[in-house]
Order: structure tokens, then sequence, then C-alpha cells
């Protein structure tokens, strides 16, 4: 029993002859992490995979859904999609959007959570702020749009506020401005995600060796120095996964920008997933949009695999 | 027991649970749409019971199963803002409602998808008698939704701001409105003349506050079916809308405005006119009390003297195409489009019935809604957006112009002629 | 706390002025994460009216809890809640379970594929959901899962098992081999080496990943609409949508129920955090 108890779960067979069993170990050495996958692996392929190439497959045809004898069109759509201008100011508008909110991000949840790491609070305020930090958290992103519609109203709180400390003398349309509106809603979307990097970089944070610091205390590190040299090498690696997912996640950032300014105005704060949604449900046409959909996933492997990439050289 | 066998036991029970996660899920689906007893269990799928008193859409479906034993109703009720992408998608996957509520503006393209049935066959095998439906929305000479009930969007003035600013009537004509809204304006304290939503979130600001002034003075945006944005009728109100803006009278935050914001600001007094649908009357009454307001025709140009549009929107009704029940569905449609149930549920919505021989009982007990009664009845609701392709894309599209227009990125007559071009190109 | 009474007293000024100026960093993040929600939670007991006045009120004259007796009286709405939770749980301890195992196989072996299957767990969550609605409604039909809750259940775990996965792929990566390999010379097996000695390590990271993925499966909107159909099987983002009307909107109805919505999610996280301060993980990094 003890030695069955060695092998991997996979073992279950009970024990053959001396050849047939080494054979056997190590097909199923080899089969051990397919098993572990292999929820995983069934659930995305039943429920991703799947969709995935059905949409794919929508791509290429002339129209789908809306037309009831589809034909074949080859990559047209894809044509039309990135020679469409729109198209392109989308692309700009997302790569700001998404950069300005994952460094935003990063840089918020980061601070926040090394200010609620830090010894010299005591445990039940930290306790207080922790709660306080995660509210942007808790809400639902229809909540979230409306709420700061209605705080960035031209006659809302935050211009009253504004204008009461004197930092600006006349009411300011933040959302319906062309000229502050992609600013206006990248801040929402800074405000509603960083909780995310901070509870991930707090729990980083608890795994840092104290002994580090204290070898570099000996050393005569200063905080500064401490921070750069222990701190951020040992949370690297959650930062990095952190700012991967972020990236991709934000670059689908659909609904808080639906539903504050739907795109608008003009085309200012249309993004790739407002781009595509209008050409799926607005237009009808949902092969231009399996296209655009299909385009985004590729960017997003191109980005994936030198993360991929990344890791493995980091082992 | 040694550890790895416990270790196994897991790994096992793990396998276990999820497959039977797997599977017992895959057992749960496939409700019967056919009770015992060969029973008809009609879905009915709308916005409209959340709009609707608590229970008031519910009570009127008991009453017709109690006339029509063996028909059980089974209302699904969504947010408005997402029936389309629902309905696109049942129909999609087959699993559309029998009964559905529709827009004017998606019935054109669920036509196209097929997924909507004609109602001009249903009502034929049914020998249904239509001279009393006001109307019925029509692609290629077949009937595909009947409206229910109609929301008119008359002009709304507050009484206390245009007396504030020296106005005693609501305006009737371009020139008048153009005064009053400055007067108003003038009043300073963060009050505006008038309220322009164009969000393109919900681009339908563009077919109630900007075409609603070309259909008041007799005007079409459309040429035998075809798009003609660029003639004099919509260039004059575009301008008239410009110079509007170019004196500042228009309420801040108009590019990402939605018609919910817009009433805000009237109910809270922070805009003198606009334009908006009466169903919300009684929520701004509730809401706002010492409100006072007039109900009136959207101001035309000042020399017109013709009949005024006055624009609408509805609640349609339609059957899928892939329903299995379509002479029971009919039964429902015809329930619902008869007289006094017609009457019963426009009190309810406040709105103005299908049928034209219902009256709504509000109409004789509420000033503002006689006035919007006499205003309807004096004029032809006209929305030139229901029964066209990608309707709500149009308005979008105008939209953007539109807000480009208003920025200075372009003229009137550039924005007019971009328009132009992107409507063509979807006809 | 602790470390000030090592120092000697001219470093305990200048611990004084440090822990001063963490203070203030401490409110001035406050005040940016917290006053939207204050005054959402202010608004809720406001009359639809006053949520709009200017200048804008803080405290309302007609205080009123009806928004919230309207919402709690309600079983419908009731309903609404009972199923996010059902459905969050479920999905958060299905995704850990699952998860943990996933990331078991990536952290500890090499096998073919093992780059291919990261790429396409991580770039698969890329595709707009937008886009496979249409698809993914007709599978679910197909399948028998629509208007159910493991049909939302098995949708969100696809949406959160390529983060959970990456995620205790990172922190399993940050505990040394040796611990499992010391677990094996003992006689015992990979599942227990991940079970006894893993997955108690990676409490913090569990913690987080576990509240991460409650949250995304209680904030859907999307799916959660198009996946259901009765009012019965509705979640509470929808409730909220179906508050925002065709023509107006219930604000303060609306911002009670995503108050209410939130204070067991605070509850939870209350009861989760002594995972964060502990320093669970310090000590065994050590070996």
């Amino acid at each position: 029993m003890s030695k069955i108890s060695t092998l991997p779960p996979a073992m279950l067979n009970p024990p053959a002859g001396p050849p047939v069993r080494r054979r056997r170990r190590g097909l199923q050495r080899r089969a051990t992490p397919y098993l572990y996958l292999l929820p995983t692996i069934a659930l995305m392929i039943m429920l991703m995979v799947v969709p995935i190439i059905m949409v794919s497959g929508y791509s290429v045809m002339d129209n789908v859904i809306t037309n009831q004898n589809p034909q074949p069109v080859g990559l047209a759509n894809y044509v039309e999609v990135l020679t469409d201008p729109v198209f392109r100011t989308a692309v700009g508008n997302t790569i700001y959007f998404t950069g300005v909110s994952v460094v935003a991000h990063l840089v918020l949840g980061l601070v926040f959570a090394l200010l609620l790491n830090s010894p010299l609070v005591g445990g039940r305020t930290k306790a207080l702020f922790r709660l306080v930090y995660v509210l942007p958290w808790l809400f639902t992103v229809a909540i979230i749009a409306v709420l700061w519609r209605l705080l960035l109203n031209p006659n809302g709180v935050v211009n009253y506020l504004l204008q009461a400390a004197g930092v600006i003398d006349a009411n300011v349309e933040w959302l319906a401005n062309p000229d502050t509106a992609l600013h206006a809603v990248t801040f929402i979307n800074i405000w509603a995600g960083y909780p995310f990097f901070m509870i991930s970089l707090l729990a980083g944070l608890q795994g840092i060796p104290k002994e580090l610091y204290e070898a570099a205390r000996v050393d005569g590190a200063s905080i500064v120095q401490q921070f750069r040299h222990v701190t951020l090498p040992q949370l690297k690696p959650i930062i990095i996964s952190m700012a991967l997912l972020d990236f991709i996640w934000t670059t689908q950032q659909f609904a808080l920008i639906w539903m504050t300014t739907g795109g608008g105005p003009i085309n200012v704060t249309e993004m790739l997933s407002t781009f595509t949604y209008k050409l799926a449900f607005s237009r009808y046409e949902f092969s231009l949009a399996s296209a655009s959909a299909v385009i985004i996933l590729l960017m997003s492997m191109i980005l994936a695999y030198f993360y991929v990439r990344h890791q493995k050289a980091r082992d | 027991m040694s550890n790895g066998a416990l270790a196994r036991r897991r790994f096992l029970a793990l396998l276990g649970v999820s497959a039977l996660a797997l599977t017992a899920a895959c057992g749960n689906g496939g409700d019967d749409d056919t009770a015992a007893g060969g029973d008809v269990t009609l879905e009915f799928s709308q916005w409209w019971e959340p709009e609707l008193p608590e229970g008031s859409l519910r009570a009127l479906m008991d009453e017709f199963e109690e006339q029509n034993p063996g028909i059980t109703v089974e209302l699904l009720s969504g947010p408005y803002a997402s029936t389309k992408e629902q309905v696109v998608a049942g129909a999609a996957a087959g699993t559309m409602s029998d009964v559905v509520g529709l827009d004017g503006a998606w019935v054109s393209d669920f036509v196209k998808q097929g997924s909507i049935a004609s109602l001009t066959d249903v009502m034929g095998e049914a020998g249904y008698d239509d001279s009393q439906l006001a109307a019925q929305i029509q692609i290629d000479g077949a009937t595909y939704m009947i409206p229910v009930v109609n929301f008119v969007y008359p002009l709304l003035t507050n009484d206390q701001l245009l007396a504030d600013a020296g106005i005693d009537a609501p305006p009737t004509n371009r020139t008048e409105f153009a005064e009053a809204a400055s007067a108003v304006n003038d009043l300073g304290d963060d009050v505006s003349g008038w309220a322009l939503p164009l969000s393109l979130e919900a681009p339908n600001g563009v077919q109630n506050d900007v075409m609603s002034w070309v259909w008041a003075s007799g005007g079409s945006m459309l040429a035998d079916g075809q798009p003609a944005v660029t003639n004099a009728e919509v260039t004059s109100a575009t301008e008239y809308i410009a110079e509007l803006w170019e004196a500042g009278v228009i309420a801040p935050g108009s590019f990402t405005m939605k018609e919910q914001d817009k009433v805000e600001e009237f109910t809270n007094g922070r805009v003198g006119m606009v334009i908006s649908s009466l169903a919300h009357v009684n929520t701004l009454r509730e809401s706002n009390p010492e409100l006072e307001f007039s109900v009136s025709a959207i101001p035309a140009e000042d020399s017109y003297t013709g009949e005024r549009g006055i624009p609408y929107a509805s609640w349609g009704i339609g059957i899928a195409e892939n329903s299995e029940h379509k002479a029971e569905a009919w039964k429902l449609v015809e329930f619902l489009m008869s007289e006094s149930v017609n009457s019963e549920l426009s009190s309810l919505a406040n709105a103005f019935p299908g049928n034209t021989e219902s009256v709504p009982d509000f109409v004789e007990g509420d000033p503002v809604f006689a006035d919007a009664f006499e205003i309807y009845s004096s004029g032809y609701p006209e929305n030139e957006f229901t029964g066209l392709p990608v309707a709500e894309e149009l308005m979008r599209m105008f939209g953007e112009e539109l807000q480009r227009t208003l920025n200075g990125d372009q003229s009137v007559d550039e924005g007019l002629e971009a328009a132009q071009a992107r409507w063509s190109a979807e006809f | 706390m602790t470390q000030s009474t090592l120092v000697t007293t001219s470093t305990h000024q200048r611990g004084g002025m440090k822990k001063a100026g963490v203070l203030v960093g401490l409110v001035l993040g406050a005040l940016f994460a917290g006053f939207p929600v204050i005054w959402m939670a202010l608004s809720s007991f406001k009359s639809n009216r006053e949520i709009f006045e200017s200048p804008p009120r803080i405290i309302t004259d007609s205080f009123s809890l009806d928004s919230y007796i309207t919402i709690l009286t309600d079983p419908v709405k009731v309903r609404f809640f009972v199923n996010s939770y059902v459905i969050g749980l479920a999905v958060t301890v299905l995704t850990l379970v699952v998860a943990i195992f996933a990331a078991y196989a990536f952290s500890r072996y090499e096998f073919p594929f093992k780059r291919v299957l990261n790429v396409v767990v991580i770039s698969v969550q890329a595709v707009p959901p937008i886009t496979l609605l249409i698809p993914y409604f007709g599978l679910m039909v197909t399948l028998g899962l629509y208007n159910t809750y493991p049909g939302l259940i098995l949708t969100y775990m696809v949406f959160t098992l390529p983060y959970a996965i990456i995620m205790l792929t990172g922190y399993f990566n940050t505990l040394p081999r040796e611990l499992d390999e010391a677990v094996k010379v003992d006689g015992a097996g990979p599942i227990t080496a991940l079970w006894r000695i893993l997955v108690p390590l990676s409490v913090p990271g569990l913690v987080s990943v576990g509240l991460y993925t409650f949250m995304i499966a209680w904030n859907e909107f999307l799916f959660a609409l198009t996946l259901t159909r009765t009012q019965d099987m509705r979640t509470v983002p929808i409730g909220i949508q179906l508050l925002m009307g065709q023509h107006s909107y219930e604000w303060n109805e609306m911002m009670a129920m995503s108050v209410l919505g939130c204070i067991p999610i605070l509850v939870l996280f209350l009861f989760f955090q002594r995972y964060f301060i502990g320093g669970m993980t310090a000590g065994a990094v050590k070996i």
C-alpha cells in the first residue's frame, strides 16, 4: 500500500508485473498534470472554446443571425473592420484607457497596500481603513455608472465641491465635454478597479519574509531602498500577473463606458468593446462584430504569449 | 489509512463533484411549454411590467386566463434597456417568447432576422376585424407590430419659471420658443431654457427632441422611404437647434444626457422647457408636488399653419415566428387591443390607446392629460423611425454628427451631408 | 507597534512624524475611495427630488427608510439577493477547488502543451463577452442549462477560473518545492503535499482569489440577464437595472438596493480579513 501511495493519484489500478508497471508508472506520471487540469479543460472547452470557434465561424460569413442563408466571404469582414477609421479611433482610446487604468490601479493599489501594511498604525485603525478601501469593489457596474453620472453631473456634487474649493470657476461637463470625457471615464474605471490590486498586493506583502527586511536594515538600507530592493522584487510576480490580467479585462470593459457615455461625446470614448457592441446589437452586423472580436482575441494572445514566455524565462 | 489513500479519495471526490455538477446541470433544463391536459402556456416577454403599477399587468393576465380557460400566461419581464438584446439572442437560439413587447425601432431588424411572425396572416386566420386598430406597423405590406399604447411627446413648460421670466403662455412657434428659452436662461441660478438629451447610449433623443421639430412643422426626414436629411425642413430645424446651442440656452451635459436625466432636470426646476413623454407625469408630481407645468404642442416654424406631427413612442406587440401557439398568442394580442382592456392599460401607463374606440379614464379627470389628448387629436402622431432598418443606429449616427456640429467641428450642412451619407449606406 | 519599543528616542520622534504621514495618506485615500459610496448611502435615505437638488444637500430633510422597506418586504427582490448569494458562493467554492488542482499542475509539473494551455487560459478572457452572447445562449439552451443555477454557475466559472489559476499558480510558485518533497519523503503522495502543505500556506492568496471570484459572480450583469428568463432566477444587478425604467429611474431604491447588496459582502470581508494581516506564509518560506 505504501508504495502505491507515493504514486500519482492516477495510479488506482493494482500493480501488474514489473515491466508493465514501470511503463504504466511513466505513463501515469505523464498523465498526472492533465488529470489535475481535467475539470478546467473540460469546462473551458465546453463553454469557452466552442463559443469562440462559433464566433470565428461567424466572422468569415457575409452575415449571420439576421441572415438566414449566410455565405462565406473569406476575410472581407476583417478587412472592413481594420480599415474602418472608427476602429482605429477605438484602438487608440482603448490603449489610453487601459494603459492609464492599469498603471493607476497598480500605483494606487500598491500605495494603499503599503499604507495598510504599515506597522506604524494600530490594528483596529487599519481594519477600519481596509474596509473603506475595498468599498468601490462592492458595487455592480451599473450602479458605479449611475453613481458617477450623478456625482459628475454638471450640477452635481463634484462640481459643487471643486467650486467651493476654488479649483474651477464654472461647472464642468465632465462626461459630456469631448475634451474631458475620456479622462473622466478613465478616472471612474481607476476608482472602480484599484481594490483588486490592493487586495492581491496586501496578500503578497504578507508573504515577504521579515528576515529580508531585517537583513536589509542591517546593511543600512533606507525605507526607499528596502522598498526597491526587497518589496518590489518580491511582489514582482504578482504585479506582472495582475497587470496582465487587468490589461486584458480593461480592454474589454464595456458596461461602464456604455452606461456613462455610450462611446460619446462624438466618439472620444469609443472603445473596442463599444465598437463591437454597436456592430452586433445596433447594426446587427454580427459577422463584422465577430471579426472584431477575433481581432481582439488575437491581439491578446500575442500579449499572453509574451507573458508566458516571460514566466518561463523566470523559472 | 495512509495519506496517499486519503488524498486519492479526495481527488476522486473532486472528480465526482464536478461530474455531478455537470450532469445535474445538464438534466435540469428544458421546461415544457405545454402542461398536462393540452393546456397552453404562453410566454409574454416585455419591459412593461416594471413600468406599470405593481401587479397590474398580472391582474390583466389573470382576467385573460379567466376568459380563456386552458391558456396560462407567463410574464417574463426585463429591464427596458436590455430588452432588445434579449429578443435578438432569444430569436437566434429559437427560445423567443410566444408574445413579445416591441419598440417600433426594432421591428425592421426582427423582420429581417425572421424572428417575428406576420400578423396579417395570423389576423387573417383568426378572422379579426382590424378596423379598431389605430395603427399597424407594416414592412413590405404585412403587419408585424401593433402599437398597444402610445406615449406622445408634447412640450412641457414649467409655469413658475416661465412666469418669473416674464413669459405668460407656452411658446407656439420657434421664435417665441427661442425668446422664452433665453428669458428663462437669464434667470441664472443654473437654470437653463431647454434640455436636449443627445446620449449615444440611448440615442432616442434624436427622435423625440430633434426630429420632433421637423415633424411639428409638417416636415419629413425621408423622401420615398429613403433618407433625405439634407432637405430644407431638416436643415432649418438643425440650424435652429444650433442657434439655441450658440445662445447657450441648452442645459449642460447634453452630449451624455438621457431621457431620464432630462426628466430629472425638469422635475427639479432646472430647465424651463422639455419635449417629454407624459408617461411619467405621475412620478413627476409625486417627486415634486409644487411643480406647476403646462402641456402644449411642439412649436412649429413661424409661418406654419398646417397640422402638426407629434412624436410618439409605442409599446408594440408582436408574435414570435417560432411560436407553436400562434392562435392562442393572437388571442392575447386581441385581448390587449380590445376596447375596455386597452382603455385600462392606457390609463395604467398614462398613455394613449392603440384602439381607436378606447378612452383612457385620465383624459376626463386630469386637465394636463385633457390638453395632451387635445394636442394628440388635433395633430397626427408621427415617428418616421418606426419600421426603418437599424433605426436605433440611424439615430445614433445622426446624434454623432449633430454633436460634431454643435461642438464646432463642422457646419450644419456638412453634418447633415455626413449623416445623409451614413444613413444611405444602411438602407 | 512592537518595533517602536526597540528604537531610540530620536528615531521615536521621527517615527511619530512617519506615523502622522501614514495616517494622512490613509485619510486622503479613504476620501477618494469612500466619498462616492457615502454619497450613495446618503442618497438612499433621500427622496428622489432631493438627490438632484443643487447645491447638493448632505443630510436629508425627509429622512426615510422607505426605499429599504420597499425592497426588504418585496419577496421578488429578496429572491434576487438569495439567488446572488447562492450563485456567488457556489462559484467561489467550485472555482477554488478546480483552480487549486490546475494551479498545482502548472506550478509543479512540466508537460507537453503547458505553454499552449497557459496562453489559451489567459487569452480567452479577452474575447468581449458581448460577442459570445449569441453562440453562448444557443449553447446553454442546447445543454438544457438555460434559466438554471448550474448554467450561471458554470458560466461564471469560465470567467473566474483563468484568474484563479494564474494567481494561485503564482502563489504556489513562491512556495519552495522542498516543502512538497519533504512530505513525499514521508511517504505521502502529491495530493497530500498539495492539501496539507501548499493549500494551508496559500490561505491569504486563496482568500483574495475567493473574494474576487465572489465579486465577479455577484456583479455580473450581461449573462445573468441573458441566461435567465424568470424573475425567480434573476440576480441583484438585474434587480437594480429593473429600477431603471424607460422614462425615469427609482434613484433611492437603486441606491438602497446597492447598499443592501454590499453589506453582507462587507461582513464576509471583515470575517476573512484577518488572513491579510496574519502574515501566515511568512514563517513557511523560511524553510
